[in-house]
């Protein structure tokens, strides 16, 4: 709490960015929710068609493939960015030289666009010219695991999710790496001093101490693949058919391509209530776990005080 | 120890190993930028034997590249500007003024960053149309700047609360109005904070693809992560080494950035990480 008392100047601080910020985010989520409940085609006047929409929603098949295909994206990118980042932040924590150095260049892939990862991609996963995957497969004498990566629908969910995982591991990495040098050393110190080896210091005590960290990158993991939409849109729009179909991707055909913009923010809006869901899910895991714990120290407390006016 | 020399050799082909996916593919793309169109085509993979910056100047030559550049500089420069200005002065507003209310304003503001933009576009679309500002940087400086507030707003409370109240209550004996404080004192120390949101906006603003993608179409207003779509197929297909040679030129700007302010970036993308 701050201690200037000057109202007028509060609010010429305070409002410019408050009023930008309420206008940009704000205006746009009551107008989703208000289309959600239209029935709009871009022309004309807009018609209001009350649950419609919704139950639409829920009778969609393509809604229920998209629905899946993202659990799965989901479940390969948040398993590629949080086990390699972490993996590999581990390993860098035994590093004595050099860390900065593979720091900075692994974490490059963090700031380049979307559209220019989706071409590298594009051209790993081609079969003419021959991409990388499918010679280094020829190479390596798996000549009947080669395939067209993107057309073949066994492996087009896979190859689109692939990227988003690849692309985000180093800032995991980075978030994990700083979490587990910044470690007491004196615990580490004295549970070397009892003979526990590295392996049982890594999983009993680094990794438990860390798990704040582990659960808040799995929170915003989670939400960010919730959202997932450039890669997927870029590589293959949902295709072929609908195989590749996420959430947002659908929610872009609709109101983007069949100008279906009441349906479009019925989806949207689902996705924004996935979303929230998930980090209240996950907060309330956290929190309750750590309100336990109080409760817990307060009783042994309370036994304690106890125990002294006896 | 020799059970520890082959530990360190299996240590050290894991590190290079794990950073080798991570960096190959970009360098891949730049040496392929400068291959011959002959060479691309027989050994895409292999390291060139001839450089050329005959694909360069063909993307450049175009002119169209400029154009988009141009653009995301617009809008980047724009943003940021707005972005910083309005956060260093709200997030003041919030941590050093004695009123209550700023609490729930902060949450407010906190909450923000669990939406996700996409639920921005059907409105903003609409939105844009009637009022025709699409195709305009116009339309993608009002949602960067407003998804960007949320956590702009938090780093620089975080700052702030750093920032003792005696050096305040020091300021207010001698003269200085709120106004003065700010401009004087507060934002001058939190040149850091400053440069950390800038350098990090100015990366994730430049490489945003699915505000342009949805409120620009014309060639006019592109920016470059979005006009680099253009680029595939344009030259017939068959031209991958310009396709490549305009990725390396656009993704050119936030690597300069980033080697350049690399820990101001990585600080603030994991400190929206950590907070959120």
């Amino acid at each position: 709490m701050g201690i200037l008392r000057d109202k007028k100047a509060y609010f010429v601080f305070l409002l410019p960015g408050l009023l930008f910020y309420l206008f940009a985010v704000f205006y746009p989520i009551e107008e989703s929710l208000r289309l959600s409940f239209m029935k709009w085609g871009g022309i004309g006047d807009k018609v209001f068609v009350g649950l419609d929409n919704y139950v639409q929603m829920f009778r969609d098949k393509v809604f229920y493939t998209a629905f899946f295909n993202n659990l799965i994206y989901l479940v390969i990118v948040v398993s590629m960015q949080l086990l390699i980042g972490l993996l590999f932040a581990m390993l860098l924590s035994y590093m004595t030289r050099g860390v900065t150095l593979v720091k900075t260049l692994y974490y490059i892939p963090c700031i380049i666009t979307t559209v220019a990862v989706t071409q590298l991609f594009r051209s790993m996963y081609a079969t003419e010219p021959v991409g990388l995957i499918n010679q280094v497969l020829n190479f390596v004498g798996l000549k009947n695991l080669t395939t067209s990566w993107l057309t073949n629908i066994g492996t087009v969910l896979a190859a689109v999710s692939i990227p988003e995982g690849w692309r985000f591991t180093g800032l995991y990495m980075v978030i994990f790496y700083s979490a587990l040098v910044s470690l007491d050393q004196g615990v580490i110190e004295s549970a070397k001093l009892d003979g526990a080896n590295g392996w049982k210091i890594l999983t009993k005590i680094k990794l438990p101490m860390i798990k704040p960290v582990l659960l808040l990158t799995l929170t915003m993991c989670l939400t960010g693949a919730l959202r997932g939409f450039d890669i997927p849109y870029l590589l293959t729009n949902g295709g072929p058919g609908n195989v590749s179909e996420l959430m947002s991707t659908y929610m872009y055909k609709k109101a983007f391509s069949s100008n279906q913009y009441g349906y479009g923010s019925t989806l949207a809006v689902f996705i924004i209530i996935e979303s929230v869901l998930v980090i209240g899910i996950l907060r309330a895991i956290f929190t309750s776990k750590e309100d336990r714990e109080e409760k817990h120290q307060e009783r042994i407390k309370r036994k304690e005080r106890r125990r002294e006016h006896v | 120890m020799y059970k520890n020399k082959i530990g360190k050799i299996i240590f050290w082909a894991a590190i290079l190993c794990f950073l080798a996916i991570q960096v190959y593919p970009i360098l891949w793309l730049f040496l392929a930028s400068i291959k011959p169109a002959t060479e691309l085509a027989a050994a895409p993979f292999s390291l060139p034997r001839s450089a050329t910056l005959e694909n360069f100047a063909k993307v450049i030559g175009d002119g169209k590249i400029g154009l988009y550049m141009w653009n995301s500089i617009k809008v980047t420069g724009v943003s940021l500007f707005l972005i910083v200005f309005l956060s260093a002065t709200s997030a003041y507003a919030l941590s050093k003024f004695a009123f209550r209310i700023s609490k729930k304003i902060y949450a407010l503001f906190t909450f923000g960053i669990m939406i996700p933009v996409q639920i921005t576009l059907i409105p903003l679309f609409i939105f844009y149309s009637d009022l025709h500002v699409l195709n305009t940087s116009l339309s993608l400086i009002l949602p960067q700047v407003g998804f960007a507030l949320p956590l702009s707003v938090m780093l620089f409370v975080s700052f702030y609360e750093f920032i003792p109240g005696e050096l305040i209550e020091a300021a207010i004996v001698d003269g200085c109005s709120s106004y003065g404080i700010f401009w004087r004192i507060i934002l001058p120390l939190a040149r850091n904070t400053v440069i950390t949101v800038a350098s990090m906006y100015s990366i994730l603003i430049w490489n945003d693809f699915i505000f342009a993608n949805t409120f620009i179409s014309e060639n006019a207003a592109k920016t470059v992560a979005m006009g680099l779509k253009d680029y595939v197929g344009a030259f017939g297909n068959v031209d991958w080494g310009a396709t490549y040679a305009a990725i390396a030129l656009s993704i050119l700007p936030p690597l300069i950035v980033y080697f350049a302010l690399n820990k101001w970036v990585t600080a603030g993308m994991t400190m929206g990480a950590t907070k959120g």
